[in-house]
């Protein structure tokens, strides 16, 4: 007897062995959906008396759930859930078994394919209620989660509602006595027991009372948030967060509000334990998405969600006092999701501002804080001010160790969903950080409050730059949008403003018309003068976008100011040319080389107007029709001045008029005529990247004047007008870049880009052109000033390729010597060409031609001479010219010994004939006549150690 | 996914680490991210307190014990309680073999058998056995129940 009892025991410790191996060898194998023997294997796990492959098998089946539901949830039934099985591993004191049960039970319950079986799915979800009571906070937590729609990344509006309906409504009924004893039956026809303790804990002896699942919730997390465990305070903030995301969208999507009128005071919970009334409740918890919340009419709950949610956050901000930031991090996210649009957030605000006073914040949890905030105001727009002002916490607390890209995220997220009333906050929340000291020692005296900060660390003064860059870009970019003020949409004709000429009159009269747009001006300006040269040059590019977006009589504030900006600059103007553009410090603003084209176009657009107006009258006085060659001149130049304007940024072309409201009807008249259509024109690909126009209008363009002493610039210029592709390439790199960052004029303007793909292809071939160029910039070497380099990274990055490289290019690198050696020979030609941009009368065509010149000028020194092979023979031949330094070699020798200290350098021996090629920095990058010992034969020596 | 399994010593060398899909440039930055969290918080903790850390969706619980430090990363089901739960089984286990709170060179004396208990609870990014006895009997190679 004793020995078949032995035997009984070995074999059933024999089978209970080989079923572990069988099913973690299952759970390696790859998931095998369709196959009814897997899916049978993995079901029959579940029965397994190995807890560790009760796991294995629960995983299994609940991965395979989310393919296969009905699948899945047949079989389950036949073998686990009548059986009772899965009520047993209810049990099993694996944790892990019971997160996938809790999973299981989710994506059954959920699963639409059962619609037709409520009884199944019922059961199910049951299973997943009776979780909530789980001792392990692991697999309570999961069940929480699970119910609330969280169950996996991608995140569904509905689900998460529907989540939230149903945590605030159902109830959990526990099973009635049928459960355990079949409970016990099956593990009586199993045979092999499960793991003991397993019926005994659970008799059911006395009916437990129905519970609201809401309360057993909150008081499972508010005891959680009691424990002294890490770890358990973190899952619970997390958990507390999951709450807030789903509440959000019950909020926001209407259909799913618990509370009708959506507001969370008026609702309350009945989760008293009124059996009838639960009961009643029951039936209607089990249908899923129950979009009426049956609450609302029974009153007389001891408790109100609100009250009980309001209680769950006074713990939750206990937690923030817990001394593991990452602890406090998790909190201050729940925190946030757990705000309502409706409450007072003086208190968020307070502790947000408490904490980032703390050193030990991680810049990577501030950064993810803020990530939150973003989502939660896609969760809920309404709550953009409420967030703004957070942000603005951030950006004046910690503006060292937040990302400006982030911020940007956050801003223009704001800025576009707040709605028309909320844009001037949003603006103003930007505008915050540029109030903020910049990190110059003679501004910083009026600003108390962020000294310490600015002093101790000059990695969080860089910082502060790049924010304040990113800020007045931003202002630029998003400024004509936040006022609603568009040139294409303004009603004041250009004339009215040129009649108004006072300066003071001006601002008087945009800053009564839209104090946004005016303000964001004010700021700019500010920033044009002061802080440094990088925040400048995005300064004056934001003004220049915003002059060339906005009607009267901004533009003419702005070019107003531009041409003081740049008057005041060109009294240094040789000093500054002799140094590439380079700052002088407090002396000039640096600005002269940018501002210069920003004001010819100018310049030219209001002559255009002058012109119009004037052509206008004498036809007017006359009672002249105007024949089709006038028409024809003038809609070459509205094209022309189209094509200069969308150099420096986006502009709509069908609704953009360079020369003002009046000349629409004229060229309306000259595009019926000859049957131009300006939508239409779009819908070829050429005409959409803009490759057409420019190909076509070379024609139209009268030859640029050349003058003799500038073989470099007009040269160039010479070769872009004649249309060679790679110059069209850069024109159209400053059309792309400049109209990927304008999504809100895009919106406005519905005007679809039909050729995506075209533009797409181009759109990746210049950005990996420009990715190009930045590996070159970073790559070339330590000679280039870090600012500019790191400049040009963020630039082309950051702020979508404004063209910064053609305005910057030239000072940035020195490893094109010849060229250089050809500017610093001539500078007296560059100054030239500046100055005669500056005054003003030359043929407008000049101006793009230089300007597009130096951009080509700029983008050979970036590396690109391959492009030279391109261009067409008279431009070669012009180019050699400007090689000529190359082709009469200096020779030299070598004085002394020299030992090449790196790789670019090259050993020299004293006596040795050399080649000089060029110089950098004080060294000479020399060619031998042959190869020395180490087998180089070029490289880099000092000039002191070489005759010339 | 268990990511990552990683003892260190009181000056934050290394000891033993187990990655799984973690590419090798990552590696690195998750070394150092938790030898500086260690080295950051853990002086002064108690016996197997727990502390947590977060980096976007993945997770840090590590604690120390004796002179061992102890750091367990994962996401998705891995979540801080779960690696709790992973951090109690090898802290149970490290403490067994050690008989006591761990000095650096009990540990090392040890480590063949450190190694092989941890591969018992630790496979291929996901918990295995929780349970002593089991793994004992598995790092014996003997079967789980007989």
């Amino acid at each position: 007897m004793r020995l078949l009892l032995a035997l009984t025991l070995l074999q059933s410790a024999v089978r209970s062995n080989l079923q572990y191996a069988a099913l973690s060898t299952l759970r390696r194998l790859p998931l095998d959906p369709g196959n009814p023997a897997f899916l049978h294997r993995a079901v029959q796990g579940i029965a397994c008396a190995d807890p560790v492959g009760v796991r294995h098998a629960l995983a299994i089946v609940s991965e395979l759930a989310t393919r296969e539901p009905y699948a899945v949830a047949m079989a389950v039934d036949k073998i686990a859930l009548s059986g009772g099985t899965l009520q047993e591993v209810l049990q099993l004191h694996d944790v892990l078994a019971r997160v996938y049960l809790a999973r299981l039970c989710f994506i059954l319950s959920r699963a639409r394919v059962l619609d037709e079986r409520p009884d199944i799915r019922s059961q199910y979800q049951t299973i997943l209620y009776q979780l909530l009571l789980d001792p392990s906070e692991r697999v309570c937590f999961e069940a929480i989660m699970c119910i609330l729609g969280k169950f996996d990344s991608n995140e569904r509006l509905e689900e998460r509602a529907g989540g939230w309906v149903m945590l605030t409504t159902a109830i959990l009924k526990f099973p009635d006595a049928p459960a355990p004893v079949s409970n016990s039956s099956q593990q009586a026809k199993d045979g092999a027991g499960v793991p003991s303790k397993a019926a005994k804990e659970r008799p059911a002896s006395r009916p437990r009372r129905p519970q609201a699942l809401f309360k057993l919730v909150m008081r499972r997390l508010e005891s959680a948030f009691r424990s002294p465990i890490r770890p358990v305070l973190h899952a619970a903030a997390r958990v507390v967060q999951e709450m807030g995301k789903s509440r959000a969208a019950a909020y926001s999507l209407r259909g799913y509000a618990v509370d009708e009128d959506s507001h969370p005071d008026t609702l309350v919970d009945n989760a008293s334990s009124d059996l009838a009334n639960s009961e009643l409740e029951q039936t209607d918890a089990e249908v899923p998405r129950n979009k009426v919340a049956p609450l609302s009419s029974a009153s007389g709950g001891k408790e109100s969600i609100h009250s009980m949610l309001s209680s769950l956050k006074e713990a939750v901000r206990t937690t923030v006092a817990c001394e593991c930031v990452y602890v406090r991090g998790a909190a201050i996210k729940a925190l946030i999701w757990m705000q309502s649009p409706h409450e007072s957030f003086d208190e968020l605000k307070a502790i947000i501002a408490g904490e980032l006073s703390d050193p030990s914040w991680p810049a990577s949890l501030l950064n993810e804080i803020l990530l939150t905030l973003h989502a939660r105001f896609k969760a809920t727009p309404d709550m953009a001010v409420i967030l703004l002002e957070l942000a603005t916490l951030f950006a004046t607390k910690v503006p060292g160790k937040i990302d400006s890209d982030v911020l940007q995220l956050l801003w223009k997220t704001c800025l576009l969903g707040c709605g028309p009333s909320g844009k001037h906050t949003a603006l103003e929340a930007v505008t915050v950080v540029l109030d903020l000291p910049p990190p110059q020692p003679a501004s910083m005296s009026t600003y108390h409050s962020n000294k310490r900060v600015m002093a101790a660390d000059p990695k969080s003064a860089l910082a502060l730059q790049k924010l304040v860059q990113a800020a007045v870009w931003f202002l630029g970019e998003n400024a004509n949008y936040a006022a609603s003020e568009y040139a294409w949409e303004s009603v004041t004709p250009p004339g009215t403003a040129l009649m108004m000429l006072d300066v003071d009159k001006m601002v008087a009269a945009a800053s009564s018309r839209n104090p946004t747009l005016a303000g964001a001006l004010t700021r700019l300006q500010r920033c044009a003068f002061g802080g440094s040269w990088e925040v400048r040059v995005v300064a004056a590019q934001a003004l220049i976008t915003i002059a060339i977006r906005s009607g009267e009589p901004y533009r003419m504030q702005v070019y107003e100011f531009l041409q003081a900006l740049a008057q005041g600059a060109s009294r240094h103007s040789s000093l500054e040319m002799a140094t590439n553009g380079e700052d002088q410090g407090a002396s000039g603003t640096g600005l002269s080389s940018i501002l210069s084209p920003m004001i010819r176009l100018l310049d030219d657009v209001y002559k255009a107007q002058d012109e119009l107006i004037r052509d206008m009258r004498n036809h007017d006085n006359k009672k002249q029709e105007w024949s089709d060659d006038e028409l024809r001149k003038l809609y070459e130049t509205h094209e022309r001045l189209l094509d200069l304007v969308s150099l420096f940024c986006y502009v709509p072309r069908a609704k953009y008029l360079p020369l003002g409201p009046t000349s629409s009807t004229l060229i309306n008249i000259y595009r019926n005529r000859h049957r131009i259509d300006a939508s239409s024109g779009f819908n070829d690909p050429a005409v959409a990247t803009g490759i057409s126009d420019l190909l076509n209008s070379q024609l139209q363009y009268p030859p640029p004047m050349i003058e003799k002493d500038e073989p470099l610039v007009a040269g160039l210029s010479d070769g872009l007008w004649t249309g060679s592709t790679p110059a069209v390439d850069m024109v159209n790199e400053f059309l792309v870049g400049a109209g990927t960052d304008a999504p809100d004029v895009e919106e406005e303007n519905a005007l679809p880009r039909t050729s995506i793909s075209y533009d797409d292809m181009w759109a990746k071939q210049l950005l990996e052109a420009s990715e190009n160029e930045d590996v070159e910039l970073q790559s070339s070497g330590s000679s280039s000033p870090e600012s500019v380099a790191s400049y040009s990274t963020t630039t082309s990055s950051h702020f979508g390729g404004l063209g910064y490289p053609s305005l910057f290019g030239g000072s940035s690198t020195t490893n094109y010597s010849p060229w250089e050696k050809q500017l610093s020979s001539q500078p007296t030609g560059r100054v030239s060409n500046i100055s005669m941009d500056l005054s003003s009368d030359q043929p407008p065509d000049y101006m793009g031609a230089s300007r597009m010149g130096a951009q080509r000028q700029s983008d050979t020194f970036m590396g690109h001479s391959d492009s030279f092979d391109n261009l067409p023979d008279d431009m070669m031949g012009r180019v050699d010219d400007d090689y000529q330094p190359q082709e009469t070699p200096q020779f030299g020798k070598a004085l002394y010994d020299f030992t090449a200290g790196g790789d670019e350098e090259l050993n020299l021996t004293a006596g040795e004939e050399l080649e000089i090629e060029y110089e950098v920095d004080g060294w000479f990058h020399v060619r031998k006549r042959k190869p020395g010992r180490d087998g180089k034969i070029s490289g880099l020596v000092p000039v002191l150690y070489v005759t010339s | 996914m268990l990511m990552c399994v990683l003892f260190t010593n009181t000056a934050g060398n290394i000891l033993l680490e187990r990655f799984q899909g973690v590419q090798a440039e990552e590696r690195l930055h998750w070394r150092s991210f938790l030898v500086k969290l260690g080295t950051d918080n853990l002086s002064g903790a108690h016996n197997e307190e727990l502390f947590v850390a977060s980096h976007k969706s993945v997770y840090v619980v590590y604690t120390a014990i004796g002179d061992i430090s102890v750091f367990v990363v994962g996401k998705d089901e891995y979540d801080e309680l779960a690696l709790a739960e992973v951090l109690y089984a090898i802290t149970s286990c490290v403490k067994d073999i050690c008989q006591k709170a761990p000095t650096e060179r009990a540990f090392l004396d040890k480590y063949g058998r450190v190694c092989l208990c941890l591969d018992e609870i630790v496979f291929e990014g996901t918990l295995e056995h929780t349970d002593k006895d089991r793994i004992r009997r598995l790092a014996r190679l003997k079967p789980i129940a007989d």
